[in-house]
């Protein structure tokens, strides 16, 4: 099935296969030039990032990325970071996974209330939520904390989940929980033993989305860290903040080494990708 | 014996249990806080008092939000914003699936490449362009060979915005549609195809109507993502030249979290959220029409 069949003549078929390489080459350029480029700044000296005209062509040198790894507020918000982001995804996966199963499988009094409200969480803007949740954590402490982070991230990392394992709980055929029941197993025994091992492909999906959504964001971790708490987008923030200012080989190399990460968990779950973005839209 | 009851138990309690924590945790991370700010939009109050002792002022938080003019600004821009780059994207993406679609060896090498912009953490594509845009050593400005403050004047930052949004997300609308794509059936294509329609009426006639739900999703989710804009503003511009790129996110940010305003604030955030729900309830409410007259 393509749209070749509709091309007549073989020449006109390679025509018509040049000029599709063409522009799916130019838009790969066009999309894939700003990241190259700063790349490339990422491996310049201080006064090759300034030269005029720019240079195409030099000696890439790593000294940035040593100064960078040197810094230890750089450490200190990797660190921090990883804390936070896989911290939102345990607890998204704890809380959301068995809710997904209840969703999926049994009917119950609040399955509308559950659905909206999970739905909403994830679909109305953070800025809303984040101001009461400051006032609220701030009363108990909680800010500057890593941990306030972490339920914070819950609003956007367990609708997700939810909705994610919803899907492969309900593809998973019944029978196999109900011959376990049928044999005296319990409900909990059934989903520990039988229906967890079952979906390990979905719980790897949802926690690498998860952990991408909760390793870029950047709005709850600016207004709840401080400067120990803070991840590597604040930080980012941080360095970019008012002037561009003249270090550009340090911040384009931490920002290589920020996205790094990202771009790897983002690949190996490249299969799973449009049930994370389009969760919550498309069943209903 | 008690275990054994304690199981029964367990086992007829499943789906509560089961439920339980989502509950609490959604009401605890999104319930209560949503309804403290309803609360305080209609409270005078400070950071500094008790998280009850404000006073009730009744609408005047809305009122001063309504006479503001950096509020009534930021509502044009955020739709203006909204707007264009949601258009821009759902073109771009949707050229990006269609080329994507066609079977020919290697695509995929390009379908890998043209993702990796929607992985990226806004925070560093924002930084990354906003190099690109620099007015002295900016390579986009050398290629020009002008010499434009793009990020400080009012007539391009908002543009120079969008295209940070557009970049990341017309990816992300490309797999979703992609997706689509493969999924629709192949018959009413060849019979189109038997009966000599072009390809350019297929596309129109037949391709665009059956992907149609799939580009309600995408503008949903879209507009829904567009509306909240923080953060590439919030590093490429701050909400300025002369509030140029001052988003409804951006100004409920400065009020809540610079001018500690937590009133207006609250008053911005419910505005914003009433806003939404009304999006969300537009998308939902057409998807279901066109779901169930087709």
């Amino acid at each position: 099935m393509s749209a070749l069949n509709y091309v007549g003549s073989k020449r006109g078929k390679l025509v018509f296969a040049g000029s599709v390489y063409a522009s799916l080459a130019a838009l790969t350029v066009a999309f894939l030039f700003p990241l190259v480029w700063v790349l490339g700044l990422s491996l310049k000296t201080r006064l090759q990032v300034f030269a005029d005209p720019p240079l195409f062509v030099w000696s890439p040198t790593l000294e940035n990325y040593a100064t960078v790894l040197q810094r230890s507020d750089f450490v200190q918000a990797f660190v921090n970071s990883m804390v936070v982001s896989t911290g939102a995804v345990m607890l998204s996966l704890c809380v959301g996974v068995p809710a997904a199963y209840a969703i999926a499988r049994f009917p119950f009094r609040g399955r509308t209330f559950l659905f909206f409200g999970l739905l909403a969480m994830r679909m109305l803007p953070p800025i809303a939520v984040l101001l009461p949740m400051y006032i609220l954590f701030s009363k108990l402490g909680l800010t500057t904390t890593r941990f306030s982070v972490i339920l914070a991230y819950t609003t956007f990392s367990l609708p997700l989940v939810v909705w994610i394992m919803r899907g492969f709980f309900e593809d998973l055929p019944r029978e196999l929980e109900e011959s376990a029941w049928v044999d005296g197993a319990s409900r909990q025994a059934a989903f520990v033993h039988v229906v967890l091992p079952l979906i390990r492909p979905g719980l790897v999906a949802a926690s690498i989305l998860c952990l991408q959504l909760a390793w870029n964001d950047f709005l709850f971790a600016a207004v709840l860290t401080n400067n120990n708490s803070r991840t590597l987008p604040v930080l980012m923030a941080a360095f970019t903040g008012g002037d561009s200012g003249t270090d550009w080989g340090g911040m384009t190399a931490s920002g290589v080494l920020v996205i790094l990460p990202v771009i790897i968990f983002s690949f190996a779950a490249q299969r799973h990708l449009v049930a994370g973005l389009s969760s919550g839209a498309v069943k209903g | 014996m008690a275990k054994r009851r304690s199981g029964a138990w367990l086992d007829r309690q499943f789906t509560r249990l089961a439920v339980l924590p989502t509950t609490v945790t959604m009401l605890c991370v999104f319930g209560l806080p949503l309804l403290f700010s309803a609360y305080l939009s209609f409270q005078g109050w400070s950071a500094a008092q008790g998280l009850f002792a404000g006073k009730f002022v009744g609408l005047d938080n809305f009122d001063d939000l309504l006479h503001d003019p950096d509020f009534i600004g930021s509502l044009g821009i955020t739709f203006l914003y909204t707007a264009v780059t949601v258009t821009a994207e759902l073109a771009i993406g949707l050229g990006i699936a269609l080329l994507l679609n066609i079977d020919l060896p290697a695509i995929a090498v390009f379908r890998t490449c043209l993702v990796i912009p929607m992985m990226i953490t806004p925070v560093v594509a924002s930084a990354c362009w906003k190099l690109l845009l620099d007015p002295g050593h900016g390579v986009i400005n050398y290629w020009i060979g002008e010499h434009i403050v793009w990020l400080g004047r009012t007539d391009t930052a908002l543009a120079a915005v969008a295209v940070v949004a557009v970049w990341q997300n017309a990816p992300y609308v490309s797999v979703l549609l992609l997706a689509g794509l493969r999924s629709l059936p192949h018959e009413p294509v060849e019979a189109a195809r038997i009966d000599g329609a072009s390809v350019w009426q297929m596309f129109w006639h037949i391709t665009l109507p059956l992907l149609r739900p799939y580009l309600m999703v995408a503008l949903l989710l879209r507009t829904i993502f567009e509306f909240r804009a923080f953060d590439n503003i919030y590093v490429m511009t701050g909400g300025g030249p002369a509030n140029a790129t001052m988003t409804l996110s951006m100004f409920t940010y400065l009020a809540s979290f610079v001018r500690f305003d937590m009133s207006l604030g609250a008053a911005a955030s419910w505005s914003m959220l009433a806003m939404s729900m009304l999006l969300c309830g537009f998308f939902i409410v057409t998807i279901r029409r066109r779901d169930t007259s087709a």
